[in-house]
């Protein structure tokens, strides 16, 4: 038996060694010279770039981050394409086969997911296992008042209760955890979803396993759907950023990295950490009211299901915790491979080939795909003057 | 008037009593030094002031006001500040940034107060890092991350400050400019308790000691007096010297 053991961890460290050198190779090889080509091509557009985005680091940029000037030609490209893509993705979409504008209608709320967890989960380090409870208790809200109280009311109302309903579990989950240290908190996130999985299979007043398939989706419009999924999705993009980038996310790192430290400096982390919670609580709220008018349908398996909160997870990885547009790309990288890239094969294999994109990037880039280029593009100038 | 009083303060962890029954009280402008060998309870006393264990027995009191069981920024936020004998920058962040993270107003609101770039200045002035603001803390050299723990607890403008084991580590010339410094904060109008395992630095700075051996009380004076003190002397023969 130990034999084995050993006979496994020697084949194991050789190969990782092996794979280790085979990366360091690639990267001298072919990362580097690309990545140096690449940098003489931008130089001269961050060079253009950077009047304007001089001005608005010196307007916005206390408030929402400094940029260069690649970085703002990138965040500003990004914008225009998403708020243009009811326009374009209905031409570009029979290439990638078809379908593309409900994939990114789909993924700007996972996106809105990505960054409510991040700003919770990726900032303080209280890895939140269980967020799908969230936007759940939303989805659920939103179902039961259309069922059992009056299906004519208005989705500003439906929609403000289903949100306030995310909040209150929130609270209900953060209130008497976030003092925990260690794997607890973690642990009792993901017992709450699994907790809230059996609920709504178990009872058939909470609509069991088929659900409820009463409420409306928003419109039967793709492009207009799409438009009603990015437009919030953008919002909360900006109004997260701006959280993060002010002193509420350098507390929040600050726990991460020494909660002790945050103490010692006249900082509670206990409200920190709460507010946090909250703030993440309310887009994922959003995010299931969003999902049911995507849908139509609120079912365990669509709200509630544990895959989901590890989906959320995977994509703020893949794009790279702790900066929220790095999971905001990531969601759109995770939808777009899942959907049109890999549509030809069956659910399972694209999951198979999306979890081990998450494997590769948790060995090979563990900032995240979107934050590492982010990094690369701040630096272009600095090499080539 | 006592800035500080410990009356009687027992901490136990399991079987082991770390500190027995100990009384001090710090006036106001006074350095005092609180000495004792290794493992003699001079942290566990620190730690208890500051509100991260919770003590077994005794009573604390900060200007008069009982902070037994306040948390760590609660008392903090009165006005206490410790420099722990471990460093403890976030790497993450540069001098500047940790600095400034000490000055941050303990608001949810507050989204972009805190020091300015020229008050985060002037407390690296204080303690002579100003010139290493915008480095990493990883690159610091032992002497200026100790100094930077100094920094952060100025930046939460204290009124009492306790620093544990400020010189370890420190050659013989930083020893004397850290010493210095301190002597300027005290003339500032600052109250210290300063820790230390033996007198090497700070047989000139504190106006009084008291000495700590296996959690008890073992003596108080003078510098001169406690140096000549034949228990004190006992007490640390078994391990390194006092001087
Ligand atoms: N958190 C703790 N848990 C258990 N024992 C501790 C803890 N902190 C300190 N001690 C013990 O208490 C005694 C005093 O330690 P400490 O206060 O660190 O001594 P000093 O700072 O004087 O060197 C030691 O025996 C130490 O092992
Ligand atoms: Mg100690």
């Amino acid at each position: 038996m130990i034999s084995t053991i050993l006979l496994l961890g020697t084949v194991c460290s050789t190969v990782t060694g092996r794979l280790g050198r085979v990366a360091g190779t690639l990267r001298r090889q072919v990362l580097w010279p690309v990545g140096r080509t690449l940098e003489r091509l931008l130089a001269p557009i961050d060079r253009v770039l950077d009047p304007v985005a001089d001005g608005y680091n010196r307007s916005l940029g206390p408030y929402f981050g400094e940029m260069s000037g690649l970085q703002f030609g990138v965040i500003a490209v990004s914008v225009a394409g998403l708020l243009t893509a009811g326009y374009w993705a209905p031409m570009v979409g029979p290439l990638l086969g078809g379908g593309l504008l409900r994939t990114l209608a789909l993924a700007s709320i996972w996106a809105i997911f990505a960054m409510s967890w991040d700003i919770q989960s990726g900032y303080t380090g209280y890895i939140s296992f269980g967020h799908s409870a969230l936007s759940g208790a939303a989805g659920y809200t939103t179902a039961l008042l259309i069922v059992h109280v009056d299906p004519t009311l208005s989705i500003w109302v439906t929609g403000s209760v289903s949100v306030l309903a995310a909040l209150v579990v929130g609270l209900l989950i953060a209130l008497p955890t976030l003092r925990l240290e260690g794997p607890y908190f973690s642990l009792i996130t993901f017992v709450a979803v699994l907790l809230f999985y059996r609920l709504t299979t178990a009872f058939s007043s909470l609509g069991g396993i088929p659900g409820f398939g009463q409420p409306d989706v928003f419109t039967w419009d793709p492009m207009l759907r799409y438009y009603y999924m990015a437009i919030p999705m953008l919002l909360i993009a900006l109004a997260l950023t701006f959280m993060a980038r002010s002193n509420l996310g350098m507390i929040l790192i600050a726990i991460r990295e020494n909660e002790p430290a945050v103490s010692a400096a006249g900082l509670n982390p206990t409200k920190f950490k709460l507010w946090s919670f909250m703030l993440s609580s309310v887009p994922m709220g959003i995010g299931g009211v969003l999902l049911v008018g995507f849908t139509g349908n609120v079912d365990p398996s669509t709200f509630v299901v544990v895959d989901n909160s590890i989906e959320m997870i995977a994509i703020a990885v893949i794009g790279g915790m702790s900066s929220i547009l790095g999971p905001l790309g990531g969601a759109f990288l995770f939808e777009v491979l899942n959907h049109q890239v890999l549509h030809g094969y069956s659910t399972p294999v694209r999951y198979l080939f999306l979890w081990l994109i998450v494997l590769f990037v948790l060995v090979f880039a563990r900032d995240g795909l979107f934050r590492a280029i982010w990094h690369r593009l701040g630096a272009v100038r600095g090499e080539s003057e | 008037m006592s800035v500080l009083e410990v009356d009687n303060l027992t901490k136990t962890f399991g079987g082991l009593v770390a500190v027995d029954d100990f009384s001090l009280e710090v006036d106001e402008g006074e350095i005092v030094g609180l000495i004792g060998p290794n493992g003699s309870g001079k942290s566990t006393v620190f730690n208890c002031i500051m509100g991260l264990y919770d003590v077994t027995d005794g009573e604390i009191r900060f200007n008069g006001v009982d902070i037994t069981s306040d948390s760590t920024h609660q008392i903090v936020a009165k006005g206490l500040s410790r420099v722990s004998q471990e460093s403890n920058p976030i790497d993450l962040y540069s001098v500047s940034e940790n600095i400034r993270l000490f000055t941050l107003p303990n608001s949810i609101r507050s989204l972009h107060g805190g020091a300015s770039d020229e008050e985060i200045r002037e407390y690296a002035a204080r303690i002579d890092i100003e010139d290493k603001l915008h480095e990493m803390p990883s690159e610091l050299p032992h002497a200026d991350v100790r100094r930077l723990e100094i920094a952060k607890s100025l930046a939460t403008e204290p009124e009492l400050m306790l620093l544990d084991e400020p010189f370890a580590g420190m050659n013989q010339a930083e020893i004397g400019e850290l010493a210095a410094q301190i002597e300027r904060f005290r003339e500032d109008g600052m109250t210290m308790v300063v820790v230390d395992h033996n007198m090497g630095g700070l047989m000139e700075l504190v106006d009084r000691v008291v000495v700590l051996n296996n959690g008890d009380f073992l003596a108080a004076g003078t510098p001169a007096e406690i140096a000549a003190d034949d228990a004190v002397q006992e007490a640390y023969l078994a391990g390194e010297g006092l001087q």
